[in-house]
Formats: structure tokens, C-alpha cells, sequence
């Protein structure tokens, strides 16, 4: 086959004695160094930012950087705590992430039912196609479309005036930011959304549909007795997994459509680090113990989000 | 002949009732509300000024035209923007690809010291961590900061891609590679010369994944760059539309939007040009990733 390197035969396999370890890490060294240059990559960009977060116990000092600036235990802390704007920000994201996840979230149900029970398998391709193609595009692209649809002057208002309806201010109105936000993300992301619960029906035993064929059961009754049951692990374990990102969830998508006048109710949490840290006079201890804040409950989040999804018979998040 | 049984079968299996008639209306309706949007920013892209003005349910420019595209090109923005992102492309995917598969291979082998460990240092971070404010302190302190090279190095490893990649690898016969180690091969020379040229599905689905991920990232790089002509793409699309539309609730935006120098037209044939390549790759983006995200989401 291949000419591979021509040499003294190199063979290490001895009959299994007990090893010490060292001559087993010696034996693997070359599978060490496969590894090393991820785990470089992942200490530099993964843990030392990890490590970085000691600054929300520290002081931070420009000229000391983050490991030589004093400590000055939860001091820091206190300071997040008693601000109003963080307190808002958590409430915002909560509230801005349950309304959006439960209005969105049987979309995608609903649509790979309506797809699957479409006949016309061509057809089936073309719309599949359609509806996931949104999903592709970052939320600027996105915003960029959504601006000129919704905008005073967009295609949704100019089809409303026309029809001599009145205008809706969409993107301009903390009032409109929400149902805006459902909206978007509902034209974004269904179609992808649907693909995982469409996988679950296909996997259903055929013979069941069948059987209720012959029983005389209508499309009606098979979908409720028959798809539903069947998909309802799916659907558990896709909800719980949604829930374990509720505090990060959305950053992408309300930074690109937020504006001036929206600015009060768009700050949820990934916003509010974003513009303590980046935008206003900067205190980078106190962005960093907010920063930590949000990593633990993000993580604590997902951790329940896996143990309960594997407690439901699901695979969790990682497997 | 109970022909009225069969007349029911026929009538369920083959022949459209008005029920398959009925998803077929309401799913060309919801079709239409993807396709209109996207629609109707490619017509305003050709569209004249004064037609869009006049016009802007427009969904046929009577006139069709360029200018706004050839406006577009004398600008420039955004032409250095795709320039900046095929840089980091033309880096970021070799470089994330050889950290990958790298690591994949080496923890889909058999066991040896540590794998546990080292898979749960990989683990760890999709679960936990530091966030934007202790990383572009990292950033700052390496002096990669305001260099295109931070948003190429942040870019380039995922961990998620990682399992997905090292669990095609545990698919693939060990004999081959046990023969190859035989044979005096190393690790490394079996990875390039025999894994690799098995994997390329894996490779494509990976690339495809790191390919979007790139073309569309611009949180990064509004974090650490700092020059307007290092943007990538999406940064500087970011400017054009949403940054020029700081108010558009209202009538007196649309001075604003004359001011900026990009009319509704140049803007829509940024987005266009700016989705373009997701376009043409979409065929393959959508099979492949339906895959990666079935292997990686749930296991059917």
C-alpha cells in the first residue's frame, strides 16, 4: 500500500504485563503530543480567561494586569448586588427569555407536523429548504432584513397603509421591542427548530400507522395518538435543554435590533456586561464578578437543564 | 368486491384529499413569508431611488439598475470587509481544522493515561466559561488585541466540533490503524496518511461548520479590533444598517440615512451580497449540518 517509512520494526507491543505508568505514558507520548496543540489552545483561550475571573475578587489595576492586582475578596460583589441596573438586566433577561421560549417554542412542532404530513415529497424538499435557509444568516443579515420590513417606512407598514390600516411602530417602541423580538424569531428559526422534531417522526415505527389505518383511524387521530405520543421525549428534552440557556440566550439577536429607543428594554444581562465593560468609563473587577455571576448561573442552568433531561430518558447535553 | 373499502384506501394513500390540499396552500402562505422579505431586499438592490421611494412594496424594478452596487464598490467598506473576512477564512479554517482533528484523533484512540482527564478538560468548557470581560484581558495581554489574528485564534477551536469529529473517528476500524503502527507508522503520519483521507464527510460537515461560524462572527471582532479598515464583513455591515439606523421610528431617520451615504438601495445590496456565499454553499450546508446536529443534538 503505502511505502511507509522503511526502518528497524519498531514494535512495542510486548505481552500484557503490568506496566509501570510511566512506560505507559512513554508509549503513548506521540498521542501526547496530538494533543498539545489543542489543549494549549485551550489553556490560553479557554482557561486562562477561567483563571481571569479572579479579578472579580481583586482590584484591578491597568498597570498590573489580572494576576498581579491586589485582592479584595467580595467587595466587588457588594458593589454588583446593590446596583439597580444589574438587578434589571437579570430581570430582563428572564422575562425577555421565558416569554420568547414558550410563545416560540411549539413552532417548530407544529411546522415538522405540517411538513410531515405534506405527501408531495418534492415539495416536502423545496419547503424544507426555504424554512431553514434563515437559520444560516447572522442576526445582522437578519437585521438587516428585518429593518426594512418592519421600519416605518418598510414593506409591512406600507402594505398596512395601503390597505388603510394604521402603521405599527415595530423597531421604535419599547411597547412593540417584545412581540418584535417573538416574531423575528420565530421567521428565523422554525424551519431549523423543526428538523430535530421531523428526525423523531421519521423514526417512528411505521407498522403503527398502519395498524391504525386499518382500524379506520383519520389523519386527526393518528396525529394526536400516534406522532405526538411518539415525539413527546424529543420535545421534553428540547425544552429542557432551551431552558438551561435562558440567561444567555438572545444576545445576538437583540443587540442587532436594538436602537435608541428600545435601549431600556433591551438590556438584558449579555447587554448590560457589553456596555459596563466596553462602552462606559470601565471597571473591568466589577464587569468581571458580573461576568462571573452570569458563567455560574449559566452553568448551573445547563448542569439541571442535562440532569433533568437525563432523568426524563433523554441524552442530555452530553450525552 | 367491497369496492368501498377499497375506494377508501385509494382515496387515503394515493389520491389528494383536501386535507393534503390545504398544508399544501398553508405552507406555500408560510413559505411566502420567508421569500418576500428576502425578495424584496434583492428588488430594492436594483430598484432606482426614486422607484423604491415611490414604490416600496416593490417586488419588480421596472427599471433595473446597478448603481446601487456600483456605488457600493466605490465605496469600499465593504469590499475591505469581505477582504478581512476571507483573510481570517483563508487562516482560521486550516488552523482550526489541524487543531481539531489533532485532538480528535488523539482522544478517539485507545485508552492511555489521562484521556479521561483531558476529555473532561475539554467537556468543561462547553459547560463553564470565563466570558468576554477576562477574555479580552487575555487578549490584551498577549498584545493580540487590535490584530486579526485574535479573532482568527478565538475562532478556531470548538469543542462541540471536537466530539463530533473524535466520535466519527471511534467509528472508523482500529485494524487499519493497528496495521499501520505495525508497519512502524507514527501517530501522527497515520493520522495525515490514513485517518484523514477516510474522514473527509467528517471533514466536510467540520469545515462547513467553522466556514459559518467565521463568515458570520462579529461579536469578536467588535471586541478586540479596533481599526474601521480590520472589520470583517459583518462588522461592516453592522455599521451600514444598524449603526446608520440609530432611530427608525421616525420620518427625520431618513435624513440620517442620506447623511450616512448609503441609500436603502446600497444598504439591501449589502445584505444581498453579504448572504450570497451562504446562498450558493446551501445545499451543502443544509445536509451537512442537519447531520452534525442530529449526531451532536440527539442520538435517533
Amino acid at each position: 500500500m503505502k511505502p511507509a517509512a522503511i526502518g528497524p520494526d519498531k514494535k512495542i507491543n510486548t505481552p500484557s504485563k503490568p506496566r509501570s505508568w510511566f512506560l505507559e505514558i512513554w508509549k503513548h507520548r506521540m498521542t501526547y503530543t496530538l494533543l498539545l496543540p489543542g489543549l494549549i489552545w485551550l489553556f490560553v483561550f479557554a482557561y486562562m480567561p477561567m483563571g481571569g475571573l479572579s479579578l472579580a475578587f481583586k482590584h484591578y489595576k491597568a498597570n498590573m494586569g489580572i494576576w498581579g492586582s491586589p485582592w479584595v475578596g467580595w467587595e466587588n460583589f457588594k458593589y454588583v448586588f446593590r446596583d439597580p441596573t444589574f438587578i434589571e438586566a437579570i430581570w430582563r433577561t428572564l422575562y425577555v427569555n421565558i416569554i420568547k421560549f414558550l410563545i416560540s417554542f411549539p413552532f417548530p412542532i407544529l411546522l415538522a407536523l405540517l411538513l410531515n404530513e405534506l405527501r408531495m415529497g418534492k415539495m416536502k424538499k423545496v419547503f424544507q429548504t426555504v424554512f431553514t435557509f434563515p437559520q444560516f444568516l447572522s442576526w445582522i443579515i437578519v437585521s438587516g432584513i428585518v429593518i426594512n420590513v418592519l421600519s416605518y417606512d418598510g414593506l409591512l407598514n406600507s402594505a398596512l397603509s395601503m390597505l388603510g390600516l394604521s402603521t405599527i411602530n415595530f423597531l421604535g417602541s419599547e411597547r412593540m421591542f417584545l412581540p418584535m423580538l417573538i416574531l423575528t424569531d420565530i421567521w428565523k428559526s422554525t424551519g431549523w427548530g423543526a428538523i430535530i422534531f421531523l428526525a423523531a417522526i421519521s423514526g417512528i415505527d411505521q407498522d403503527q400507522y398502519e395498524s391504525a389505518q386499518i382500524d379506520g383511524a383519520s389523519r386527526m387521530q393518528q396525529i394526536f395518538k400516534i406522532t405526538l405520543p411518539n415525539i413527546l421525549p424529543t420535545v421534553t428534552v428540547m425544552f429542557i435543554l432551551n431552558v438551561g440557556g435562558l440567561m444567555s440566550a438572545g444576545f445576538d439577536q437583540i443587540f442587532n435590533l436594538a436602537n435608541a429607543a428600545t435601549q431600556n428594554v433591551s438590556q438584558v444581562l449579555d447587554v448590560y456586561i457589553y456596555r459596563i465593560t466596553f462602552q462606559s468609563s470601565t471597571d473591568f473587577s466589577f464587569s468581571t464578578a458580573v461576568s462571573l455571576f452570569r458563567s455560574l448561573v449559566n452553568m448551573i442552568l445547563l448542569l439541571s437543564a442535562d440532569r433533568i433531561a437525563k432523568m426524563m430518558g433523554g441524552d442530555g447535553l452530553f450525552r | 368486491m367491497s369496492t368501498k373499502a377499497a375506494k377508501r384506501h385509494k382515496f387515503r394513500v394515493g389520491k389528494m384529499t383536501f386535507l393534503d390540499y390545504f398544508l399544501l396552500v398553508l405552507l406555500t402562505v408560510l413559505s411566502l413569508m420567508i421569500i418576500i422579505p428576502f425578495w424584496n431586499v434583492i428588488m430594492i438592490s436594483f430598484a432606482t431611488q426614486k422607484e423604491y421611494a415611490d414604490h416600496p412594496l416593490l417586488m419588480w424594478p421596472k427599471q433595473p439598475t446597478l448603481d446601487a452596487y456600483r456605488a457600493l464598490f466605490q465605496d469600499g467598506r465593504l469590499l475591505g470587509g469581505f477582504l478581512n473576512t476571507f483573510k481570517i477564512l483563508l487562516v482560521g479554517l486550516p488552523l482550526s481544522l489541524f487543531l481539531t482533528s489533532t485532538m480528535a484523533y488523539g482522544l478517539s484512540r485507545n485508552k492511555f493515561p489521562g484521556k479521561k482527564g483531558i476529555f473532561f478538560i475539554v467537556l468543561f468548557t462547553m459547560i463553564f466559561n470565563g466570558g468576554i470581560v477576562p477574555l479580552y484581558l487575555v487578549m490584551k495581554s498577549l498584545h493580540l488585541t487590535g490584530s486579526l489574528w485574535s479573532v482568527i485564534l478565538v475562532g478556531s477551536f470548538s469543542a462541540f466540533n471536537m466530539i463530533l469529529m473524535m466520535n466519527y473517528f471511534q467509528g472508523l476500524p482500529e485494524s487499519l490503524m493497528e496495521s499501520a503502527r505495525l508497519d512502524g507508522a507514527g501517530e501522527w503520519k497515520i493520522l495525515f496518511s490514513i485517518v484523514l483521507p477516510l474522514a473527509a464527510p467528517i471533514m466536510a460537515t467540520i469545515t462547513l461548520f467553522y466556514g459559518v461560524s467565521f463568515w458570520n462572527g462579529w461579536y469578536d471582532a467588535m471586541i478586540f479590533l479596533r481599526k474601521a479598515e480590520q472589520l470583517p464583513l459583518q462588522n461592516v455591515l453592522r455599521t451600514i444598517i444598524v449603526e446608520s439606523t440609530t432611530n427608525v421610528s421616525n420620518a427625520a431617520s431618513v435624513d440620517a440615512l442620506a447623511k450616512s451615504g448609503f441609500s436603502t438601495g446600497m444598504k439591501m445590496a449589502s445584505v444581498f451580497v453579504s448572504m450570497l456565499p451562504i446562498m450558493c454553499f446551501f445545499p451543502l450546508l443544509q445536509k451537512h449540518f442537519a447531520k452534525g446536529v442530529l449526531t451532536g443534538a440527539i442520538k435517533t
